[in-house]
C-alpha cells in the first residue's frame, strides 16, 4: 500500500495480509493512550523488585505518564515480572481476564519469555505466552530498569501502530480454564 | 449571571420563553461550572503527580505538553477509550449508577464556589450548608459502588469510606460552625466580605477558636477526601483498590475526577472561611467591586491560596504514612469532635464578651497573628534545620542557583561546576 | 559422656523400638518404625532432659530401591542446646504416616509438602492438600520414577526447542 501524504500524517504498516492505516483521529488517540500507559502493580517472582526500581528515582516510568494501579480492571498493561508456576498460571489468566481492553502484556525476564534456567522444572510454566498473548519479551535476569522502560515504549510504539478500536487481539494460545468443572475456587 | 436574570424576567417576552431562556442559562452555567471543576481536578491529578515525584526525588510526568502539563488530557481520554467492564455478579443498575452521585456530589459543590468576586454560579444565602451537604452525596455513590460491584475489597472500601466520611463530617461542620458564628452568614461571598486583605483580618489569625478550628477543619476535610493519612477506603496494601476496584474505563475515571475535585473543593472551602478569599490587601470592597483590574487580581488570589492550600494536601500525603481504622474512628470522635465543640464553645463566649474593634479584639487578632507567624517560622526552621544536617547532599545555595541557572546559562554551567567539585569532596563541606 | 551420647541413651529408654546409626555421611540419627512416630515424638518433646521444642525441618525421601519413603525430622532444644534426627519410613505405594502437626504446629504444611511431592499421607493430619502443585496436578514430581506429562491443563510443560535435560531418561 503506498501513499502520497507524509509519513507523520498517516502511518502504513504494511503486513503479509495487507496493510493497516492509522488515520490522524487514531494517531491523536493513540498519542493519548500511549502517554498513560497504566501497569498492573503485580509480580510473580524477583523481576518485581525490579519492576519497583523503575518506578523509582533513577528510571522515573511516571515521565512518562505511567503509574502502577493495583487494581486489573484499570491497568492497561500487565508485566509478568518472574518465574510463572503452574500454580500461579491459572491466576495469571484469570488477571488477564479481569482486565479491560486494550491491554499488553510484557514477558519481563527470561522465566516469563521461556522459562529461563528451569526448563528442567516440574513446576514453572516455560513462558507466559503459554498462558497468555505476549506482546514483548524482555530478555535479562532480571532486566534492568532501563531495559524495562525500553519495553513499555516498545509497546508504546505499538500502540502507535494500531487503529485503536480495530486493535488485532493476539490469538489465544492455549486456552486454559481457571476453573474447570468441579475445582473449587481458589478465593 | 445576576444581570442576565434580571434582562430576561425583566423582558416582556412570553411566560413560557422567560422559562426557556432561564433553562438555557441555567444549563450554560452548568456546563461551565462543570467544565471549570473538570479542569481543576484534573489538573489536581497533575499537580499530586509532580509533587509526589518530587518528594520521591523523581521527575513526574513530564512528556505530553509542556512539562507534562496536558498529561490528564492524556489520561481522561485514554480513560474514555479503555473498555467498561461489568463484572458478571456485579448488581448492574446500581454499578453503573455508582459514579454519578460522586460525580455530581463534588462538581455540583463547585457551584458555590466563589472564584472571585463575580465569578461564582450561586451565591446561595446557605451558600456554605449546600457545600457540605452536596458533597455527602459522595458516600451515597461510593457505597453504591462497594456493594454493587460485590466484590470483598469493593465493599470493605465502601463501608470503611462511608463510615469515615459520616464521622468526619460533623468536625468538619462544627469546625466551619465557628466562624458561621463570627461571620453571622451562611453565604459564601458574605463570609469572604466579613474578612479583610491582610492576614490579620482572616478568619484564622481573628481569635485563637478560630485559629484551632482551621486545623481542625483541614485534618477533617482530609479524611472526609479519603486522602492520606486517612485513605483506608483505597488502601493498596489491604484493599485491592477500595471501592473501585472493579470499575474501570470512564467509570473509574468519575470516581477519580470527583476524589481530587474533592481535594480541591475542600482547599477552597479553607481559602474562603479561612483566609479571606479573593480579598486584596489594601483594598476596599467598594474599590474592589466596581474595577475589574480588582477582580481579575482577586480571582488570582483565591487562584493561588487555594492551590498552596492543594500543595499542602499533596504534600501530607507523600509524607505521612496511613492509620488505622480504629485509630482514624478515635481520633474523630475522641478528639476532634470534641475539640470542634469547644472552639465552638470559645468562639461563642469570646464573642459576647469582647466587642468588636475594641483593644482585647485587636490584641487577640495580632496575638493569634503573632502566633501563626511564630509557628511557621520554627517550622521553616526546623526544615532548614533538617536540610544542613543532610550535608552535603542537599546545598540551598546550588540550589537557588539551579533555579537561576534555568534561565542563565553562565551561572548553570557554575553551578553545575560547584556542584561536581563538592561530590568530589563530599567530607569538605560537611 | 558427650552431648550426643546423653541424647541417645535417653532416647533408648524413651522409646525402646528406636535403632541408633552415627551417621557415617552425616549427623547420626534415629530411625523408628511407622506406628511408634507420634508417640515418639511427643516424647522427645516432652521430656525434660531431651526437651526438643523446635521442629527445624521435617522432609522426605525417595528410596526405589528400597521399596520406601523416607521421612526427616531435624529437630532441635532452645533449652538445651543440642539438637536430633530422626527418621521413619513408610511404603512408596499408599504409604501413610501419623500425622505431627499437633506435636510442632510447624510441621502442619511440611507435611502438605511431603504429601504433595512424594505422595505419603498423613492420618490425623487437618488440612491435608497439595502445597507447591496446583490441586489438580497428577503424580508426585519429586519421586524418582515420575514422568512429567507432556500438558497441564493445556499448557504444554515443554517449550519447542528448548532441552529438558531430566525429562528424557526417567
Amino acid at each position: 500500500m503506498t501513499t502520497d501524504k507524509p509519513e507523520r500524517e498517516l502511518v502504513v504498516e504494511a503486513g503479509p495480509e495487507g496493510g493497516l492505516v492509522v488515520g490522524p483521529i487514531d494517531r491523536l488517540l493513540n498519542l493519548a493512550r500511549k502517554h498513560s500507559l497504566w501497569y498492573m502493580l503485580f509480580g510473580t517472582a524477583c523481576c518485581a523488585i525490579e519492576l519497583m526500581q523503575t518506578g523509582g528515582p533513577r528510571t522515573d516510568a511516571d515521565r512518562f505518564g505511567m503509574v502502577f494501579r493495583s487494581t486489573p480492571r484499570q491497568a492497561d498493561v500487565m508485566l509478568l515480572a518472574g518465574t510463572i508456576t503452574y500454580k500461579m498460571a491459572s491466576r495469571v489468566r484469570l488477571l488477564y481476564e479481569q482486565m479491560a481492553e486494550y491491554r499488553y502484556v510484557i514477558a519481563m525476564g527470561s522465566c516469563a519469555s521461556t522459562g529461563g534456567l528451569f526448563q528442567g522444572s516440574y513446576a514453572v510454566v516455560k513462558g507466559g505466552d503459554l498462558i497468555v498473548p505476549v506482546d514483548v519479551y524482555l530478555p535479562g535476569c532480571p532486566p534492568r530498569p532501563e531495559a524495562l522502560v525500553e519495553g513499555l515504549m516498545l509497546v508504546q510504539q505499538k500502540m502507535e501502530r494500531e487503529p485503536w478500536l480495530k486493535k488485532a487481539h493476539g490469538k489465544l494460545p492455549q486456552p486454559v480454564d481457571p476453573w474447570p468443572e468441579g475445582a473449587e475456587l481458589h478465593r | 449571571m445576576d444581570a442576565l436574570y434580571e434582562l430576561i424576567t425583566g423582558s416582556d417576552l412570553g411566560f413560557w420563553w422567560k422559562q426557556l431562556l432561564l433553562a438555557v442559562l441555567i444549563g450554560a452555567v452548568g456546563v461551565i461550572v462543570f467544565s471549570v471543576a473538570l479542569v481543576y481536578a484534573a489538573l489536581m491529578t497533575y499537580l499530586e503527580r509532580r509533587v509526589s515525584g518530587r518528594v520521591q526525588s523523581r521527575v513526574g510526568p513530564n512528556r505530553v505538553g509542556p512539562l507534562g502539563l496536558l498529561q490528564w488530557l492524556a489520561d481522561g481520554a485514554k480513560m474514555i477509550l479503555k473498555e467498561d467492564v461489568i463484572p458478571a455478579a456485579a448488581d448492574r443498575p446500581l454499578f453503573r449508577l455508582a459514579p454519578y452521585p460522586v460525580v455530581i456530589g463534588v462538581f455540583a459543590a463547585f457551584a458555590s464556589v466563589p472564584f472571585g468576586e463575580w465569578l461564582i454560579a450561586a451565591d446561595l444565602n446557605v451558600g456554605l450548608l449546600y457545600l457540605l451537604a452536596i458533597t455527602s452525596l459522595v458516600v451515597v455513590g461510593i457505597l453504591m459502588a462497594g456493594w454493587a460491584s460485590n466484590n470483598k475489597w469493593s465493599l470493605f472500601g465502601g463501608i470503611r469510606s462511608a463510615a469515615q466520611i459520616v464521622s468526619y463530617e460533623v468536625p468538619t461542620a462544627l469546625a466551619i460552625l465557628v466562624v458561621v458564628l463570627m461571620a453571622g452568614s451562611l453565604s459564601t461571598q458574605d463570609i469572604i466580605r466579613e474578612q479583610g486583605g491582610w492576614p490579620w483580618d482572616w478568619y484564622v489569625f481573628r481569635q485563637p477558636f478560630a485559629f484551632a478550628a482551621f486545623f481542625l477543619y483541614f485534618t477533617a476535610a482530609l479524611a472526609e477526601g479519603n486522602r492520606t493519612p486517612f485513605d483506608l477506603p483505597e488502601a493498596e496494601s489491604e484493599l485491592v483498590a477500595g471501592y473501585n476496584t472493579e470499575y474501570s474505563g470512564m467509570r473509574f475515571g468519575g470516581f477519580y475526577l470527583g476524589e481530587f475535585g474533592n481535594v480541591y473543593l475542600m482547599c477552597a472551602i479553607a481559602t474562603l472561611v479561612f483566609f479571606g478569599g479573593w480579598q486584596i490587601p489594601g483594598v476596599s470592597p467598594a474599590e474592589h467591586h466596581g474595577s475589574w483590574l480588582w477582580q481579575i487580581v482577586g480571582f488570582g488570589l483565591f487562584f493561588v491560596k487555594a492551590w498552596a492550600a492543594s500543595f499542602v494536601v499533596v504534600w501530607l500525603r507523600w509524607t505521612l504514612p496511613r492509620l488505622r481504622v480504629d485509630q482514624l474512628m478515635s481520633l474523630c470522635y475522641r478528639y476532634l469532635v470534641p475539640l470542634s465543640f469547644v472552639c465552638l464553645l470559645g468562639t461563642a463566649v469570646l464573642m459576647m464578651l469582647v466587642p468588636a474593634g475594641s483593644l482585647f479584639d485587636s490584641l487577640l487578632r495580632f496575638g493569634t497573628f503573632g502566633f501563626g507567624l511564630l509557628v511557621a517560622a520554627i517550622f521553616f526552621w526546623r526544615v532548614l534545620w533538617h536540610i544542613r544536617h543532610v550535608g552535603d547532599r542537599i546545598d540551598l545555595k546550588i540550589l537557588a542557583r539551579g533555579v537561576r541557572g534555568r534561565f542563565d546559562p553562565a551561572i548553570q554551567h557554575r553551578a553545575y561546576g560547584a556542584f561536581r567539585k563538592q561530590q568530589k569532596q563530599p567530607e569538605e563541606s560537611r | 559422656m558427650s552431648q550426643i551420647e546423653t541424647i541417645q541413651a535417653r532416647l533408648l529408654e524413651l522409646v525402646p523400638e528406636s535403632s541408633w546409626s552415627d551417621g557415617a555421611a552425616g549427623d547420626p540419627f534415629a530411625a523408628l518404625p511407622a506406628d511408634g512416630w507420634h508417640a515418639a515424638c511427643l516424647a522427645v518433646r516432652d521430656d525434660p532432659a531431651l526437651g526438643f521444642d523446635f521442629l527445624r525441618s521435617l522432609s522426605g525421601v525417595d528410596r526405589p530401591a528400597d521399596d520406601r519413603i523416607e521421612v526427616v525430622a531435624h529437630l532441635f532444644s532452645y533449652k538445651h542446646r543440642h539438637a536430633l534426627v530422626l527418621k521413619t519410613h513408610t511404603g512408596r505405594d499408599g504409604g501413610a504416616l501419623p500425622s505431627i502437626h499437633d506435636v510442632w504446629p510447624a510441621a502442619e504444611w511440611y507435611e502438605r509438602e511431603i504429601f504433595d511431592l512424594l505422595g505419603v499421607r498423613f492420618e490425623g493430619h487437618r488440612d491435608l492438600r497439595r502445597l507447591l502443585m496446583p490441586e489438580d496436578w497428577q503424580g508426585h514430581p519429586l519421586r524418582k520414577d515420575y514422568r512429567e506429562a507432556e500438558h497441564y491443563r493445556g499448557i504444554p510443560t515443554r517449550r519447542p526447542g528448548y532441552a529438558a535435560p531430566d525429562r528424557d531418561e526417567p
